[in-house]
């Protein structure tokens, strides 16, 4: 995790300079007028946790400032339309799509959140339910047109990053009801974390999870010989691989940046935010 | 006049180019034969600092300088069937997803048009003049001028002599990218035109001309996609090798157009008939249809009116001629195409 | 808590580790075993016996299976053709992803052998599974829930 302190050291150290500007070059970027550097505003401790998709992809070939400022425009504007509520992997959620199909053109869909990724406007999540006994599965595009309305039915999170063993995991553990009711969450409180233990059906599974280091599971219950080249495939050296975390990262510097761009848009994304938190507060109590 | 000063510089050009070296016939970075060598060799000038400021205040009072058009506007043509536009130099900056109105998601590239400007007018019987014209050698050459554009202002203390001396006459400042259009004269610009991204309306069609990504020098595996050879099973050392490149008898030598390992990318390809979905004008950025245009994220393309049949401009749809005078017109910022869901409006429904 | 968040983990991996090069890209090709979700005499005795049908042949021209495909499968000893509810592979986003390899058996003329449905199917193929069906008395009653699910 980014811990402060080695990432000052590093760009401290090992940055490379800015490369010198041209005085004739007209920069591809020029910041509006209506952001001037007197409202600046400090990054929200919870801005990269809570808006994920808003940080570009940090791989340097794609990066272009331009690209990114007018996708995070066309993000914000669909915000504004449909309001996209804080989430996270393990929380429990129904979303609303268009359907031609459907009898009543609409279509709804109860289920976990166990994967979510992507960045800007391709920005997706995935929802798991178990219905008649059947598993499945859906993935939604955060900024689709189709959406019609996206609930958090539960906020909270889990012990693990991604919950796609919940594919190998007792059907109990993914089963949720489709009329279920939306849960109270007092105002200001912190995200609760759920720290069930999951049972996992016998292999054979979808991949090794014994290698997985998965907190969220109940013993796996297998021969010694399983942990054993599990802990071959170990990694222990990445956590302190601190050019991986600056490719895989986008700067402190940058994302105060990103922020500022956005922060005359940041009172209306949090009020939607603490609306759908009321929302869920409001309609528990009946 | 204007294109004597530009033949001069282009006899310079020929005759220093004539010793560069050159080791692979792939490799050889070229330039067109009408463009000197752009950048020269930086030295420490040893200017005080105060020399040094002047001289970027010099030359940003001439960046803002309103108009550089420096002579009268030219009669502007009017449109017919048979009339080639200019196209435009655009950098691609990234792509990603847009929606249309019926949910259908689409891949679109973004062209950042960075500051278009005509450079000069080359008329049809100087543009014939020139020795490298196919043009030239046909029964009946075609009536066809040229437009020289460039696109991204330079520094001028960093460009040689020959180079600035394009843009001398123009009173342009220099411009990191050059190149040229063949039009029709009717659709000819005096030089200081701007041109902007809404020289296009969404749903035209466009070409895209790019540099494909420079691979270097590459197997048969990832050049060709052979198969390579199997990783076990007593192969050694062949796991990647082609295996035969031809048969003995009356062919006993390997045929042309074998397919061999070599250079693989940075070469100039041609993408046709791409939708242009939405065009911002502030930014002056082009949505155009698909992912694949050729080049990395940030490498110059040129934008051209599509030359296929069913993609042409029509009577009923025709291109803003010869250009789209932004600065004389209002337009709108975001310019969408019809089929496409513009985000600020509300979800899809489908009616029973 | 100190969650990396997926995106970032993502990133950090490099799309190359989702893509799995063993089995489980989980296609449906010949040999692949199928789940009859109907409630056709023939499907059921074979899933009860524990004989689940074999793909033989799959009626496109790339030779993998999507939802809504139509396949021939080897049941029980007989050659049945079948129409793909549900798959287990990798799916379009808003296109539902089953954690098995669901079929509805079909008859020559293409309508279905059974009058239910026991699982959720995609809304898509509502429409094409009645326009299959021939109109005759109590037919199957697709459901109109999300992906289906018959309650009646």
């Amino acid at each position: 995790m980014l811990s402060a302190v080695p990432r000052r050291i590093f760009h401290t150290f090992f940055r490379k300079p800015p490369a010198q500007r041209v005085t004739a070059k007209v920069p591809p970027y020029i910041r509006d007028q209506d952001s001037n550097t007197d409202n600046e505003q400090p990054l929200p401790h919870d801005f990269r946790i809570v808006y994920p998709e808003f940080l570009p992809d940090p791989r340097p070939e794609w990066r272009n400032r331009l690209r990114e400022r007018l996708e995070r425009n066309d993000m914000l504007t669909r915000r504004s339309v449909v309001a996209i509520p804080e989430f996270y992997i393990g929380s429990i959620m129904a979303v609303t799509v268009g359907d031609p199909n459907a009898s009543d053109k609409t279509n709804r869909f109860v289920g976990i959140c166990i994967s979510r990724g992507g960045t800007g406007l391709r920005a997706w999540f995935n929802l798991r339910n178990v219905i008649d006994h059947q598993g499945l599965e859906i993935m939604y595009e955060m900024y689709s047109p189709l959406i019609r309305n996206i609930e958090v039915l539960r906020l909270e999170k889990r012990l693990d990053e991604e919950l796609l063993y919940l594919r190998d995991a007792l059907p109990e553990y993914s089963t949720f009801p489709l009329d279920m009711e939306p849960e109270l969450l007092p105002e200001g409180a912190p995200v609760p974390i759920n720290d069930i233990k999951v049972k996992l059906k016998p292999r054979p599974w979808h991949e090794r999870w014994e290698r997985k280091n998965l907190q969220g599971v109940q013993d796996l219950g297998l021969p010694q010989r399983f942990y054993n080249k599990a802990k071959l495939h170990e990694k222990p050296w990445e956590k302190y691989d601190l050019m991986m975390e600056y490719r895989a990262t986008i700067p402190e510097e940058e994302q105060a940046d990103i922020f500022q761009e956005i922060a005359p848009h940041y009172q209306q994304l949090e009020s939607s935010r603490r609306q759908s938190k009321r929302r869920l507060a409001q309609t528990s109590r009946y | 006049m204007e294109v004597m000063s530009l033949l001069q510089n282009t006899t310079s050009v020929l005759a220093g180019s004539v010793g560069t070296t050159r080791n692979m016939s792939r490799m050889k970075k070229t330039r067109p034969f009408w463009q000197p060598k752009p950048t020269r060799t930086l030295y420490p000038e040893e200017l005080t600092p105060s020399n040094e400021a002047f001289g970027s205040e010099v030359i940003s009072d001439h960046l803002s300088s309103s108009s550089p058009l420096k002579c009268e506007p030219w009669e502007r043509g009017v449109w017919t069937q048979t009339s080639m536009r200019c196209g435009i130099i655009a950098r691609k900056i990234g792509v990603y997803p847009m929606w249309d109105k019926n949910g259908r998601r689409l891949l679109t590239t973004l062209l950042e048009v960075p500051d278009n400007q005509v450079i000069k007018y080359i008329p049809p019987e100087k543009l014939l003049e020139t020795t490298h014209n196919k043009n030239k050698n046909r029964k009946r050459p075609m009536e066809m001028g040229a437009l020289v554009v460039g696109a991204d202002p330079i520094d001028p203390r960093l460009v040689t002599k020959e180079y600035y001396g394009l843009f001398a006459d123009t009173g342009l400042m220099p411009k990191k990218k050059l190149t040229k259009f063949l039009i029709t004269p009717d659709a000819k610009l005096p030089p200081g035109t701007p041109l902007y991204a809404s020289h296009y309306t969404p749903g035209h069609y466009v070409d895209v001309l790019g540099t494909t990504i420079d691979r270097g020098f590459q197997g048969v595996m990832k050049r060709w996609l052979f198969k390579g050879m199997p990783a076990t099973h007593g192969v050694t050392k062949s796991h990647r090798r082609p295996g035969n490149i031809g048969s003995g008898g009356a062919k006993a030598r390997v045929l042309p157009g074998q397919k061999m390992p070599g250079h693989m990318g940075r070469k100039k390809r041609i993408l046709r008939g791409l939708k242009i979905w939405r065009v911002n004008t502030k930014y002056n950025v082009l949505w155009v249809q698909g992912p694949a245009i050729p080049g990395a994220t940030g490498s110059y393309v040129y934008v051209y009116d599509s030359w296929y049949h069913h993609c042409r401009h029509t009577p009923d749809n025709p291109p803003p001629f010869p250009t789209f005078f932004q600065d004389e017109d209002n337009i709108d910022e975001e310019l969408y195409h019809e089929d496409l869901h513009v985000f600020s409006n509300p979800s899809i429904s489908f009616n029973e | 808590m100190n969650v990396v968040p997926a995106i970032l983990r993502a990133a950090r991996c490099g799309e190359g580790s989702r893509l799995h090069t063993s089995s489980s890209l989980q296609h449906i090709q010949k040999q692949t075993r199928l789940r009859v979700v109907d409630n056709s005499e023939l499907g059921k005795s074979a899933m009860l016996e524990g004989r689940p049908p074999r793909c033989i042949h799959v009626y496109n021209k790339k030779g993998i299976g999507r939802t809504g495909d139509k396949v021939l499968v080897a049941i029980k000893g007989q050659k049945k053709q079948a129409i793909l509810t549900g798959c287990h592979q990798d799916q379009f986003p808003l296109m539902p992803k089953f954690d098995s390899n669901n079929i509805v058996l079909v008859d020559e003329n293409g309508s279905p052998l059974g009058t239910r449905i026991h699982v959720p199917i995609p809304t898509f193929l509502r429409k094409k599974l009645t326009d299959m069906s021939r109109p005759k008395e109590n037919e199957a009653k697709y459901c109109t829930l999300p992906f289906l699910i018959d309650h009646s």
